[in-house]
């Protein structure tokens, strides 16, 4: 086993140490960089799409807020129109009652004015009826001579209608 | 007391009966730098272990730190990403020359100690250098480039083109080489001094303790801080710095 000179350059050695130095290039490129670089990507595209989702999220919160805000003011218009409904409705009724209800009265008094009428109808012509029969009583009491029933009976109404003329 | 500092030692030798290129030798430069490689490739291996998204570990953190720093050596000196192909590469580089300088901390002599090493690293580093150059301008662009800014500088210029090789070569095998042999150095004196000092011990005693070379603990320990730990790694990175600016000037024009 011998050895080389302090400073020689061997043929050989120079061109193991050339291979030597590409077989460790790949090497570490295929042990280091490559697996390294890949994380460092990943990692990269991890934090682009954290920021794109951020962006996206926040996107659509605003369009959600916006139609938020939208329904909220169409809601609110929706229900003052309600409320304007309803208090020109209850007004509408309110009117539609009392005037029911002056119908109503009107038609009452009408009716208790006719029954009023009727009775007082009945009552005359009840009254007529008696005093009609008295009247005949009497006439045939008083006066002996005999008359028609017909003509009777218009003598009693033309005292009747004098009495009713007269009451 | 003898001291000699050899080259690497061949375990093997295999005749290839090729007249230029001569016997293929299994070295010590070669067997350490597989051990090298190893080493390199297995923490490679461990460090992207269990690589996660989220919530990442100790050694993940590590291994992204590694590969962010030779992204951004790379980027900030060729000023964008179009070299990003040459990042594998420098980081073997970087990391084999790293590994082979501090291998000599646990007792095995450094493959950067060779010259045969560093003139492999550099021949592939000219080699990249000139088919940039040839990329940006054409052949006949590169041709003509040598005839700058006169055609009388000719021989300078491509005296000048083969000397970036050869000095980064030399650069590198210099310092590592002159680290060994300065550690050898301090050794062996060392050495000779505890031997000398215990030896005034009289009797069996002494005669024991001066086979013991009791200062060599400790104090080149201290040297080796320069001339392993900042030697080593400086030149690895002056390597790899001149690699890479070297191919980014010359992608220029």
């Amino acid at each position: 086993m011998g050895t080389q000179p302090l400073v020689t350059l061997v043929p050989w050695t120079l061109i193991a140490q050339i291979l030597n130095l590409f077989i460790q290039m790949y090497l570490i490129k295929r042990f280091l960089f490559k697996p390294i670089n890949e994380i460092l990507q990943k990692r990269r595209e991890l934090a682009d799409k954290e920021i794109r989702d951020a962006r996206d999220a926040r996107a659509e919160a605003d369009g959600l807020k916006e139609q938020y805000e939208t329904g909220l003011a169409q809601a609110r218009a929706e229900a003052a129109q309600i409320v304007q409904g309803a208090q020109k409705e209850a007004e509408r009724k309110a009117e539609e009652t009392v005037r029911d209800a002056q119908k109503q009265a009107a038609a009452i008094r009408a009716r208790a004015e006719a029954d009023i009428a009727q009775e007082r109808k009945k009552a005359i012509n009840e009254v007529k009826d008696e005093i009609g029969g008295l009247a005949m009583d009497i006439a045939g009491k008083v006066v002996e001579k005999e008359i028609t029933e017909s003509d009777h009976r218009r003598l009693i109404d033309e005292f009747i209608q004098k009495v009713g003329e007269a009451s | 007391m003898e001291f000699d500092v050899t080259g690497a030692r061949i375990f093997l030798r295999i005749p290839t009966g090729i007249p230029v290129l001569g016997d293929f030798m299994i070295t010590e430069t070669l067997v350490i730098t597989w051990l090298v490689m190893l080493i390199i490739t297995g923490l490679c291996i461990f460090l992207t272990r269990n690589l996660k998204v989220e919530n990442i570990s100790k050694r993940q953190a590590v291994a992204e730190m590694i590969v962010e720093a030779a992204n951004n050596l790379v980027r900030s000196n060729t000023g964008g990403t179009k070299f990003d192909r040459l990042i594998p590469f420098v980081a073997a580089l970087f990391a084999s020359s790293v590994v082979m300088n501090l291998i000599s901390l646990i007792g095995l002599r450094s493959p950067t100690a060779d010259l045969s090493t560093e003139a492999g690293w550099a021949i592939v580093v000219f080699i990249m250098i000139t088919a940039e150059k040839i990329k940006a301008g054409g052949v006949l662009g590169y041709l003509k480039g040598f005839t700058q800014p006169i055609p009388v500088m000719t021989p300078f210029n491509i005296l000048s083109e083969l000397a970036t090789p050869v000095s980064m070569a030399c650069r590198h095998f210099g310092n590592i080489l002159s680290g060994v042999v300065i550690n050898g150095l301090i050794y062996a004196a060392l050495a000779v001094a505890s031997s000398a000092l215990l030896g005034l011990i009289p009797g069996a005693v002494g005669e024991f303790l001066s086979h013991i070379p009791i200062l060599d603990v400790g104090l080149p320990a201290v040297l080796s801080v320069y001339f392993d730990w900042f030697s080593g790694v400086m030149q690895a990175f002056i390597f790899t710095m001149l690699t890479i600016m070297y191919i980014a000037n010359a992608a220029d024009g």
